[in-house]
């Protein structure tokens, strides 16, 4: 187990090196018209003394090895520099906007249980049924549907004409609750039922092949109900998928929030990153690079540990 | 089909390649089996060939030219002359969705040969050499399949500029793993078989070897993969066109009509319904057909 842990983490970091290698050389590149409109905004003339004066503020002077060592020491220490076109601290535009992106996903991982789980037991249960043929096509459907069509198709029906939901904004939890929620019903829905239609077809394949086991002709053999076999026996190891979709969930909860936190007018990550590209705001798209890479890293770490507690058969190899 | 399917998970001596059918032969039997496995597969494989078709022929089948504007008919009610109505600069949307498929179709036709081309290769280099450049390689697929691809694309476009050409390069850069990871499997069983060893030892060359042997047998799988890719593809072009760092305007793809949709929505809804119902139909198709390629390969899935 330990081994296991050990070598996981290993190849972890490496991948770390390189996504801040890459990271730091996605600055280096940085178009110069970036840095010149970054000179305008300071409002000093974009001669070779305001130039200089924007690089050192920047932390762009110095050789580039200079330069990379400087910048990783702060990034570590939480020092993310400073965002060229609020002049912001780019860590406290991160810990601002956190909060929102997280709630998006919490939202999206309850929907995706509450749906996912249930139509993929019932697809197992009544396998081959017309009712597992709708249900499982509906469930690829959930998850070809485009986010951003669902989006609008939702807040058109339910903003627009039915008028039962605001149409986007954001007010926070603290607040006002109720129109908190509200405002999160729709957004939360559409990252769920992605992941509702991924997890039904997970719960359903491995309950599926749960019930095939040896374990199950035993339990049956020995005499229990077939309601005490599939929720004794069957159901509690087909959870295992749950892991999974929750790595799906955490996993790709930066890339996920572009679209959506567009789209509803939510003031997350995703907005503020895909704002940062418009205005070539090179700090804040470093920050988002290595911050989206260490997600996805410590997301499939712990979802490696999580299978390794579960399945024996993992730990032991 | 069946005992093509056979032939290619049994590791054993029966896996005889030299019996199997020459590659139209496998493809027009795969085609075979895939239309009279099930209704969504059907369904997947009408759909792809109408975009296709339709995609091809619309400038010659479009009511209107595609940026030809009717400024007397700015945001149209979908009537008689314009079947979907405007758009806010008048320009036909029936035209403009006829001709947002090409695009998605050529970003998911270049992407996926790009992937799969590149993916295939490392995957013959790893399986091949073994030893430390397979270690090398397969780690660099783990490593890469961590970056999240969007927010590579959105990087890219602030770097280099919007243009479709981010999406294939992101493809380039992170789809190839998946196609790695099959051949270099793929390769890993046939090179232990006995009668790889036999046609070695009467002298057969390497690419013989490979076309041959090795070739046959990952091609479904790899079949299988692009079409996933494909769908993929779509999905992501639709997404960075929406988000502004895709297609340019005027150009007319799905993803951009969406956007426009997005601004639009109160006064011309069908705009985002028609181009959305388009990009869902699209990746849809692409995923059953995938779905129901993936089914007919392993035998061991239930339905």
């Amino acid at each position: 187990m330990l081994s296991f842990l050990i070598s996981r983490a290993v190849q972890a970091s490496i991948v770390l090196c390189i996504v801040i290698v890459l990271a730091f050389c996605a600055v280096q590149m940085m178009p110069g018209d970036a840095l010149l409109a970054a000179v305008e905004a300071t409002g000093s003339v974009a001669d070779s003394r305001g130039l200089d004066a924007v690089r050192k503020l920047y932390g762009m002077d110095g050789s580039p090895i200079e330069q990379f060592w400087r910048w990783l020491g702060k990034f570590v220490r939480g020092d993310w520099g400073l965002s060229m076109t609020t002049g912001q601290a780019v860590w406290d535009m991160f810990v601002q906007r956190a909060p929102v992106t997280l709630e998006l996903f919490l939202g999206g991982l309850l929907w995706a249980l509450v749906i996912g789980v249930p139509v993929g037991m019932v697809c197992a249960f009544r396998r081959g049924s017309r009712l597992d043929t709708w249900l499982s096509s509906a469930s690829l459907v959930g998850i070809a549907l485009p986010p951003t069509f669902e989006a609008l198709a939702l807040i058109y029906l339910l903003a627009v004409l039915f008028k039962v939901l605001p149409v986007s904004g954001y007010t926070a939890f603290a607040t006002d609750p109720w129109a908190n929620i509200q405002s999160m019903l729709m957004p939360t829905f559409v990252v769920g039922s992605h992941l509702a239609g991924v997890l039904a077809r997970y719960v359903r394949s491995s309950l599926l092949d749960n019930l095939r086991q040896d374990f199950i002709r035993t339990a049956r053999s020995k005499g229990l109900s077939e309601v005490q076999i599939l929720f004794r026996h069957a159901v509690k190891p087909s959870m295992i998928p749950i892991v999974t979709v929750l790595g799906f969930t955490f996993g790709g909860m930066l890339a996920g929030s572009f679209i959506i936190e567009v789209i509803f007018a939510l003031p997350g990550i995703g907005r503020m990153a895909v704002d940062s590209i418009f205005e070539k705001d090179f700090p804040v798209i470093q920050a988002v690079l290595v911050i989206a890479s260490v997600n996805v890293l410590v997301v499939n770490f712990l979802v490696d540990i999580a299978y390794a507690a579960l399945d024996p058969r993992i730990r032991l190899r | 089909m069946n005992s093509a399917t056979n032939r290619m998970n049994t590791t054993s001596l029966e896996a005889l390649p030299s019996l199997a059918p020459p590659l139209r032969e496998r493809i027009r039997n795969l085609v075979a089996a895939l239309w009279s496995s099930r209704g969504s597969v059907r369904f997947g494989m009408v759909t792809i060939a109408v975009l296709i078709l339709v995609s091809l022929l619309a400038p010659h089948i479009a009511p209107y030219g595609v940026d030809q504007q009717d400024l007397a008919n700015v945001l149209a009610r979908p009537n008689a002359r314009h079947w979907l109505g405007t758009d806010n600069l008048g320009r036909d949307l029936f035209t403009r969705i006829l001709w947002g498929g090409r695009i998605p179709l050529l970003v998911a036709a270049v992407a996926t040969l790009v992937a799969a081309s590149l993916g295939i290769t490392i995957g013959l280099i790893a399986g091949l050499a073994g030893g430390w450049l397979d270690a090398l390689l397969m780690r660099t697929a783990d490593a890469v399949i961590c970056f999240p691809a969007l927010v590579f694309t959105l990087v890219l476009a602030a770097m280099i500029g919007p243009g479709i050409h981010n999406v294939i390069l992101s493809f380039a850069v992170f789809g190839w793993t998946g196609f790695a990871r099959i051949t270099r499997g793929q390769v890993m069983v046939v090179r232990e078989l006995q009668y790889i060893e036999a046609a070695r030892a009467i002298g057969m060359s390497r690419t013989r070897l490979l076309r041959h042997h090795v070739f046959p047998n990952v091609l479904t799988p790899l079949i299988v993969a692009c079409s996933l890719t494909a769908g993929g593809a779509i999905l992501v072009e639709a997404g960075a066109s929406f988000l502004g760092v895709g297609v340019q305007p005027p150009t007319a793809s799905w993803g951009r009509e969406l956007l426009t949709g997005f601004r639009l929505l109160e006064q011309a809804p069908q705009i985002a319904f028609a181009s959305g119902l388009m990009v869902t139909l699209a990746v849809l198709a692409f995923n059953f057909v995938g779905d129901g390629l993936r089914d007919l390969l392993d035998p061991r899935v239930e339905r």
